[in-house]
């Protein structure tokens, strides 16, 4: 079962800076929404609020929910376990275990109420992650690394995947790649939310896109409607000839 | 100086280091915290199972079980008690906090027992083999068969099963342990607990050799940072070995120069590792190893 996340007035501090502010957003079930902007526009903090995960520790205010349930105020790891996963900027895969322990470390509890990946249905989404099964995370490549950091997600069962920039430092291939995997993921039902800086790979992939600056949702629509936004030729895409 | 015999207690000597230190060991090791109550929940263990013997007429094999399982709620009442200074690894202030709760157990047992010195009997104490020049008792050779099976099932427990993997989680990145859906405070009071249970478990075994006191405890967490800091501070196999290397060298040290310099000659050699090996005293990634 895959989950609807609603978001509403939402407000997220760090001492006394507002970081972001957030009026209303909505991800559907079984769609791929995904938040577009610039180094220090407030995805993130946006997608840490609502797995409730953050080494800094920010101030929150408004309300999150999950199919209709608030959560904004559950633990991470209770909401890892009821299928809020999310994977973090710099792909949250632990360096000295391997990559079979860290797929088997994200077992999923019985209340996560997702699909369950097994190893072998991970293995067969990320072959390479197989051939590394005894390898310490720490000694993977970039793209192995985030490879596992989504096979550890989708191990607990996801309803709700939070991926922060997961093409990040990658390969262009293999941004692709993975991202095609993402998208054939929504397509079996899963929900999936996107911060990404690579606009053109999240626009190829994903079904609703909002455009953050500055903590503040600017624009939002399906990607049909915003590729054609001037904001986002001028700032993301390059300026159309003619 | 009959060395093989020195060389034997020196052995069961070093196992009962290492047996103390081990819990310490994967508490800083896997938690990057520290408990300076640790000498003294030893004491508390050795004088409850001295307790329930006395009292109820209970025989030392199920005394011994009894004082872990109360040490190991000790060690989680611990981790309740200072839950926020854990969560933080506030190491500075869960020093001194712990360091406290140290003198308040040592002050409760002296009001409780009272201040002369008691026996643990261990009916193994009395049980002495003899093999040509040297001679030890059973309650050695099973205090150096626990203490490598205690590190033997610690090593195995860390690197093949799950909790394992969440305690070297907890050591490598506690806040992103929450992301697997595993709360990082009972990983921590499950460490305590350890702590707790194998600090006991040591002090069953090891209290039968010497008569018991309520100041006993803080000798015993000197040489737990001795042998911890001389392990590479959280390596599982460096405090084995550094415990017995330490137990050799306390023994050779007394039987050479003098009992009564020993405790000097011991953090001498700890300054001297710390200057001529600083790197050693960061605590390290492998730690389960």
């Amino acid at each position: 079962m895959s989950a609807r996340l609603e978001i509403r007035d939402l407000r997220v501090a760090y001492d006394r800076n507002l970081a972001v502010s957030i009026a209303h957003l909505t991800v559907e079930p079984g769609t791929l929404a995904a938040v577009i902007g610039a180094n220090g526009a407030g995805k993130s903090t946006l997608i840490n609020a609502i797995a409730n995960w953050s080494r800094a520790a920010p101030r929150l205010s408004g309300e999150i929910l999950i199919d209709g349930h608030a959560i904004a105020d559950k633990p991470a790891d209770l909401l890892a376990r009821k299928g809020v996963v999310l994977v973090p900027e710099g792909r949250g895969v632990f360096m000295g275990l391997t990559v079979e322990e860290n797929l088997r470390a994200g077992t999923p509890a019985v209340t996560a109420g997702g699909r369950a990946y097994s190893l072998a249905d991970i293995y067969t989404l990320f072959p390479r992650l197989r051939e590394r099964g005894t390898t310490p995370g720490g000694a993977l490549s970039g793209g192995e690394r985030q490879m596992l950091a989504i096979g550890r997600a989708l191990r607990m069962a996801p309803r709700l995947l939070l991926l922060d920039e997961p093409s990040i430092g990658l390969a262009p291939r293999l941004v692709s790649l993975l991202l095609e995997t993402i998208r054939a993921l929504v397509d079996r039902g899963l929900t999936v939310f996107l911060v990404e800086q690579n606009v053109p790979a999240a626009m190829a992939v994903a079904d609703r896109l909002y455009l953050l600056e500055r903590g503040r949702l600017v624009a939002s629509g399906s990607v049909a409607t915003m590729k054609d936004d001037p904001r986002i030729i001028e700032a993301y895409l390059g300026a159309r000839d003619g | 100086m009959n060395v093989a015999q020195q060389l034997v207690n020196g052995i069961i000597i070093g196992h009962a280091y290492a047996l103390v230190a081990v819990g310490w060991t994967l508490l800083l090791g896997a938690a990057r915290l520290v408990n300076f109550g640790h000498g003294q929940i030893y004491m508390v263990s050795a004088f409850i199972a001295w307790w329930v013997m006395s009292t109820t007429g209970m025989t030392y094999a199920l005394a011994v079980p009894l004082a872990i399982l109360a040490s190991a709620a000790l060690g989680a009442i611990m981790q309740r008690l200072f839950l926020r200074l854990t969560l933080s690894q506030d190491l500075v202030n869960l020093m001194i906090a712990t360091l406290g709760f140290g003198q308040i157990l040592e002050g409760a047992a002296g009001l409780a027992f009272g201040p002369k010195p008691e026996t643990l009997m261990s009916p193994l104490q009395a049980m002495v083999f003899t093999l040509g020049p040297v001679w030890f008792t059973a309650q050695d050779a099973l205090t150096v068969a626990a203490t490598i099976l205690v590190f033997l099932g610690l090593y195995l427990a860390l690197n093949r099963t799950r909790l394992g993997a969440a305690v070297r989680m907890a050591a490598e990145d506690p806040p992103l342990v929450a992301l697997y859906g595993i709360r990082i405070a009972r990983v921590y009071m499950s460490i305590f607990a350890f702590e707790g249970a194998a600090v006991a478990f040591a002090a069953v075994l090891i209290a039968p050799r010497t008569p018991i006191l309520t100041s006993m405890g803080f000798e015993q967490v000197v040489m737990t940072f001795v042998v911890v800091v001389l392990g590479g501070i959280g390596s599982v196999g460096g405090s084995y070995l550094a415990g017995l290397l330490l137990g050799l060298f306390t023994t050779f040290f007394s039987a050479l120069v003098s009992p009564a310099y020993t405790t000097a000659s011991v953090f001498a050699l700890l300054i001297a590792f710390m200057v001529l090996r600083p790197g050693k005293l960061a605590a390290s990634r492998n730690f389960a190893r």
